[in-house]
């Protein structure tokens, strides 16, 4: 008895890399290994058999063959029922572990995840948005949003994109839901609770510790699409609450320039454009701002405030040489005071933006160098690099 | 000739204005012409039931539409006039007893009014068209009642009528398609049977391509009640 | 069933009654360009069939090419050295773009998808070896409508043509599934899209004509004695497929015709924004592309039947349950698209499609177990027909049985979009049919071509396909289970060293299929002249010589015996003492 659990637990690990984070699926990783088993065994057996029938029945010159029957109703019956019978029984286990992870628990704690290229966006109950980040790629080339969740509670997630479909897949969770335009979709599930070593991990923004678990898009969406992460952080329910209401930054409180800075990856524009001059799929924010711009559709022109807000909102109107028209537009997906903190983001990269008065009277000027706001929001950033 | 091309069937020379439905050979590889006549009718059968499925696509699209969008639908059908589509139904219906009679008089061998008979179902065909470009899409397109982003109709009073047209432009649109390809075949026909191919021992393409006239008619017979008449 | 004129048949024979002067269907007629001139105006089902092969081989190549670049680019993930520079992305065409140069990746995992599925492997075994073979098989002259043969040979060339335009275009990179609105933004102001979709649509005018053929050639050319139950299975399975080609193409046709609308004139039926439902894309496009996949593998079930059957030398296990059999897996296949879409469609919809999935597994698994049991009491020859066939049995019933977690709701959750995915369909693909294919080729080569080809060469060859193809493919199921999305062009560390033994597995399996094009090709030049039947087979392509006569058979073949009746018939054109009759059974019974 001891032997094949030993060798089950040893295949799941194979399998899987890592244990499933709730009850729903683990059953799922039950389901898995019943099928495999059987699989297996018919499999091996098959495969005895062809190696038997090469040994014994390999043709030799000299030796004769025997007749043999080409049909046997028992037999043929048999192997008809059996396999039908196990099917059956794989629909019906198939069917309850998908019951579990489509009904939702009363009590759910509801969140808005839009999607979008190229990547997610997270809107907590009291209207926080998931702003922190973190880089888990190998090259550390993009910044990926944290989303936190209560241990041990529903989660339901209210699921749309903005542009075309993306699918949210937590791995770990073993389940994925498609998002669509237009549509919502949802995607509940309940995390297992902390462990010792996800409370040793504890710091000032989760006294009692966290766990983090990859989420991925699973649906083809363009370029970016494998870029297109984010880690889900499971925390304590008090950690989760005090974070989204403190933690969870709510923009209006900062300055302009930290909002846009924060606004420049929540809203995708570091999806094509670079903040340190570097080229990507649209034109840098380095030192774009103050200076002349050659369009492919209408004269040059000096990029101003006007100019920036018209590029956010009807992005086709004049497009930058040398870049494809292919930025959709913001219209009605950023407010006012979103678009004046991109813009004062904007300004804030550029050596040509105004000074003011009260920075030259104080002798602080606005630096341009450090990205503004690199660190401001990661309370936990030593942990995780 | 020493060379056997399977394609080529050798025929001796002819005997003075022997019409060729009288010396037609069937394909080489057939013990007989019956055989090979069979052959053809099944494969139009088979040929025909793909055409049903091609658009049993669009029937579904429009099923689906007309169950979330109804009331797109049911003003979009108000906005088609019922009369013209009556007509062409009318025509169709009427160029599909031609095209039977197409088939009856190869078998027959009454080459006038086999003649007749074809020009009469490409006229009809023709008419069909006429109607439906002059009188239905041209004032439509014009008016702005348009597929999907082409759109213009500054009078609309459902958010989903785009769709509705959409489904409409594409389901007759595909039908008219046919219509002409329909044609096409009739003037073919029509060249055969002015050199004498078809008589009563072999009119294999009359029939069908009078087959595929009726499919077409059959199509346009579900259409006209589903887009011109269920409100 | 055969034989038909076996006295005058002998080979040493010259002299006919007629036809005389009837070479083989491969003596070139006149000059070089007369030659020419008559294969591309030839209605002859043989010379079609021949050009699809070698149209097919090539695209087959070109799909491979793109194949393996993909595994280039995620044989490293990306990654950034101190001084700011992109690692690890082959693809870097556009510098430290990594964005950009992902969007290349993405261009060639379509490319490899659309070329494989729509170039390769639906049309491969039914337009190369089925137009072959199939009428001669069933005694006849020709498919029943030659001149459609050769216009839907045009079909395949020119909707090919499509296809490879839009790749000098640029490239389509929407994977091979066309997903709206993806596919209908994506590139907003070029034609690829439109050209490659245009392709699709035209390449469907082709499947139908030929399943349209093969169903009518085998109602009504069946040679005098032929009952349906004398029909070798790979005609069967050709003719359970040919119904999915006609029943399933025209969605197809109208589904591309209505993207293709969408993206010229925007009619709105699939855009979100307009009200349309990309959804019912999803359905339109998976009730034809599930069906599509047993197109796909019947044909290569058919081969492998008659491969078994003639290199065991011994009747095919349970005749009439395989002919069933595929006839089931055929009405099965029409009611289970929705298993693509577990993770988009609706509960109730993925409740009942979960439930309708498993129905495939029945038939297929009768088809699995009769092929086991014909191995017993048979007497194997191991050459390279039969190492292709071995490898079958053992890669798609990995292929088949990965695909119960993918049908079961539950688990399909957490596998949908993954490398699992991707582990399962080549399993079933390229070593379901492909490797059928690859082991018919050989199989029917002889016939073919009149040339015996290395069986050295061949064995290699096999061995190295087999191993390269699970070191490839094997650890696609272990990143898929753990976590690994498909269509990536870079990924987290974790995965690395699964891709990494994925892309050397590559290069043996690459390796090997260079061997074996190297083996034909050698073949062609150099082989040793076929006799008529050097497998000793039944079936009647092996009653007239290698390579086939213009009209197939001297005379018009009579069928005598069943395709499978190794017991009791000696293959004609053999001798006793190199393919002799099993002994009776003791007492003298006679099996069943
Ligand atoms: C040749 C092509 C081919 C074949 C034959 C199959 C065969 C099967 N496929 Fe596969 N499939 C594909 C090609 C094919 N598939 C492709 C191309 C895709 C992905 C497309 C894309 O997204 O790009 C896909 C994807 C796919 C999915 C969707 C996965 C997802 O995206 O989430 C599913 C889900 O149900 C599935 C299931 C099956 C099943 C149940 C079978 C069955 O027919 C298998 C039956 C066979 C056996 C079961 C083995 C033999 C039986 C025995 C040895 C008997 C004993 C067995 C038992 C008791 C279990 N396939
Ligand atoms: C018939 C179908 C088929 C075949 C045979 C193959 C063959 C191969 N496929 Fe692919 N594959 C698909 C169909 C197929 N594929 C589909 C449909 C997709 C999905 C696309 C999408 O997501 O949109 C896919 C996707 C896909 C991916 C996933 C990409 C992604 O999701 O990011 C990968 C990655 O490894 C891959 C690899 C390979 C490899 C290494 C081979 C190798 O087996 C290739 C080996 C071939 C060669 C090396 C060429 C050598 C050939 C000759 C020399 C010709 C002469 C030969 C003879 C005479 C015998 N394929
Ligand atoms: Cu979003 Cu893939
Ligand atoms: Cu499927």
């Amino acid at each position: 008895m001891i032997a094949p659990l030993f060798i089950d637990g040893l295949l799941r690990d194979w399998f899987f890399g890592d244990r499933a984070y709730s009850d729903t699926s683990a059953y799922s990783d039950d389901l898995y290994m019943f099928i495999f088993w059987v699989c297996a065994f018919v499999f091996i057996g098959l495969n005895a058999f062809y190696v038997l029938c090469l040994v014994k029945f390999r043709r030799k010159p000299g030796v004769p063959q025997q007749r043999s029957s080409s049909h046997s109703t028992t037999l043929e019956i048999t192997w008809t029922v059996l396999p039908t019978i196990l099917l059956v029984v794989f629909f019906f286990r198939g069917f309850w572990g998908y019951l579990d992870k489509v009904v939702v628990e009363a009590q759910a704690e509801q969140l808005d995840l839009e999607a979008y290229k190229w990547g997610w966006e997270m809107t907590y109950p009291n209207g926080a948005v998931s702003l922190v980040s973190d880089r888990i790629d190998p090259g550390q080339l993009n910044e990926y949003p944290i989303f936190v969740v209560p241990e041990d509670w529903p989660v339901q997630l209210r699921m749309t994109s903005r542009d075309v479909i993306h699918s949210f897949w937590i791995p770990d969770l073993r389940q994925k839901f498609d998002v669509f335009p237009n549509r919502y979709t949802s995607y509940q599930f309940r995390m297992d609770p902390l462990e010792e070593e996800d409370r040793a991990r504890a710091n000032d923004a989760f006294p009692s510790g966290y766990r983090d678990h990859t989420l991925f898009c699973a649906e083809y969406c363009g370029d970016s699409h494998s870029e297109m992460a984010a880690i889900i952080r499971v925390a304590s329910r008090e950690d989760y609450a005090n974070w989204v209401v403190t933690g969870g930054v709510e923009l209006d409180k900062l300055t302009p320039v930290e909002a846009g800075a924060i606004l420049y990856t929540v809203k995708g524009c570091a999806q094509c454009h670079s903040v340190d001059g570097s080229d990507n799929t649209g034109p840098t924010w380095r030192n774009a701002f103050g200076y002349e711009r050659q369009f492919s559709n209408a004269p040059a022109g000096i990029v101003d405030d006007n100019y920036i807000r018209e590029s956010i909102l009807v992005p086709g109107a004049k497009v930058a040489e040398g870049y494809p028209n292919q930025m959709p537009s913001y219209q009605g997906k950023v407010n006012d005071f979103e678009l004046n903190a991109l813009i004062a983001y904007i300004r804030s990269l550029s050596d040509r933006a105004p000074t003011s008065l009260i920075d030259e009277v104080q002798g602080e000027p606005e630096s341009t160098e450090e990205e503004p706001q690199a660190s401001l929001n990661r309370p936990d950033t030593d942990d995780n690099t | 000739m020493a060379t056997i091309d399977p394609a080529s069937n050798e025929r001796p020379a002819l005997a003075k204005r022997e019409p060729l439905w009288k010396t037609y050979k069937h394909g080489h590889h057939w013990p007989d012409a019956e055989a090979e006549f069979d052959a053809a009718k099944i494969g139009m059968w088979l040929f025909l039931s793909t055409e049903i499925l091609l658009f049993a696509g669009m029937f579904c699209a429009y099923a689906i539409f007309r169950m979330k969008y109804p009331e797109a639908f049911v003003n979009g059908s108000h906005y088609l006039d019922w009369r013209f589509g009556a007509i062409n139904t009318a025509v169709l219906l009427g160029s599909s007893f031609t095209a039977a009679y197409c088939v009856r008089n190869a078998q027959l061998n009454n080459q006038l009014w086999l003649k007749i008979n074809l020009a009469i179902t490409f006229l009809a065909g023709a008419a069909f068209l006429a109607i439906k470009f002059i009188f239905e899409y041209g004032p439509k397109w014009a008016d702005g009642k348009r597929p999907g982003e082409l759109f213009s109709y500054p009078f609309a009073e459902n958010a989903h009528e785009p769709i509705w047209w959409g489904v409409y432009y594409g389901a007759t649109g595909l039908h008219a398609s046919h219509v002409i390809i329909g044609m096409g075949l009739f003037v073919w026909v029509f060249i055969n049977a002015s050199r004498g191919k078809y008589g009563p021992k072999h009119y294999t393409l009359v029939e069908n391509v009078a087959l595929y006239w009726h499919l077409v008619d059959l199509i346009w017979i579900f259409l006209f009640p589903l887009l011109y008449l269920i409100h | 069933m055969t034989t038909i004129d076996s006295q005058t048949q002998g080979l040493e024979h010259e002299h006919h009654d007629h036809h005389h002067d009837e070479g083989s269907y491969l003596t070139p007629r006149g000059g070089f360009w007369a030659t020419i001139w008559d294969w591309m105006t030839t209605v002859d089902h043989k010379k079609i069939g021949v050009m699809y092969l070698f149209a097919i081989l090539f695209m087959f190549f070109l799909g491979g090419v793109a194949a393996l670049m993909v595994r280039l680019e995620l044989l490293d993930p990306v990654r950034q050295t101190a001084e700011g520079v992109v690692t690890g992305q082959m693809f870097n065409w556009y510098g430290d773009n990594v964005a950009a140069n992902n969007n290349l990746y993405n261009r060639f995992f379509t490319l490899h998808g659309a070329i494989m599925t729509f170039m390769v492997i639906v049309p491969s075994v039914p337009a190369s070896l089925g137009n072959f073979l199939l009428p001669i098989m069933l005694g006849a002259k020709d498919v029943a409508f030659p001149k459609l043969n050769l216009f839907s040979w045009y079909i395949y060339f020119f909707g090919s043509i499509f296809a490879v335009a839009s790749i000098i275009g640029g490239g389509v990179d929407t994977g091979w599934t066309f997903y709206t609105p993806y596919s209908t933004t994506t590139d907003a102001d070029h034609w690829r899209v439109v050209i490659m979709v245009l392709g699709v649509f035209v390449l469907g005018f082709s499947s139908i004509l030929t399943g349209l053929n093969f169903i009518v050639t085998v109602h009504k050319l069946r040679a005098p004695g032929m009952g349906w139950f004398d029909m070798p299975l790979l005609v069967w399975t050709l003719y359970a497929s040919a119904i999915i080609q006609v029943l399933a193409t025209p969605v197809i046709g109208v589904t591309t015709l209505l993207l293709i609308l969408e993206r010229t004139m925007g009619i709105g039926v699939f855009d979100p924004a307009l009200g349309g439902d990309p959804v019912l894309y999803q359905h339109f496009f998976w009730f034809y592309s599930h069906p599509v996949v047993y197109i796909m593998i019947l044909p290569g079930m058919g081969l492998i039947s008659d491969i078994i059957s003639v290199h065991a030398r011994k009747k095919i296990f349970g005749y009439k349950s395989m002919a069933f059999a595929s006839l089931g897996i055929t009405a099965v296949s029409f009611i289970v698209w929705g298993h693509h879409m577990f993770t988009s469609e609706g509960e109730l919809a993925a409740t009942v499609f979960s439930a309708l999935t498993f129905l495939v597994a029945i038939p297929t698994a009768i088809k699995v177990f009769n092929w086991t049991a014909t191995l017993w009491k048979g007497s194997i020859a191991v050459n390279t027909p039969m190492c292709y066939a071995l490898s079958f049995l053992f890669l798609f019933t990995i292929g088949g049985l990965t695909g119960m977690p993918l049908g079961a709701l539950a688990t399909d959750l957490h596998l949908h979009d993954s490398y699992f995915v991707v582990a399962h369909f080549h399993y079933v693909m390229m070593g379901g049919t492909i490797i059928a294919f690859i082991g018919a080729i050989h199989h029917w080569w002889p016939k073919m071509f009149g040339k015996m080809y290395s069986e050295f060469w061949g064995i290699t060859g096999c061995v190295l396909v087999f191993i390269g193809f699970n070191v490839t493919f094997f650890t696609q199921f272990l990143m898929g289970t753990r976590g690994m999305p498909r269509r990536y062009a870079t990924y987290v560390d974790e995965y690395e060293i699964w891709h990494e033994i994925s892309t050397y597995g590559s290069w043996i399996l690459a390796i090997g299929l260079f061997i074996h094009a190297g083996n034909f090709f050698w073949s062609l030049v150099f082989g040793r002249q076929a006799p008529p039947n050097p497998w000793g087979g039944l079936s009647m392509e092996w009653e007239t010589e290698s390579p086939p006569v213009l009209h197939n058979f001297h005379h018009d073949p009579v069928a005598t015996h069943g395709p499978y009746d190794f017991d009791d018939v000696q293959p004609p054109h053999t001798d006793p003492e190199e393919f002799p009759l099993p002994e009776p059974l003791p007492g003298g019974a006679k099996p069943h």
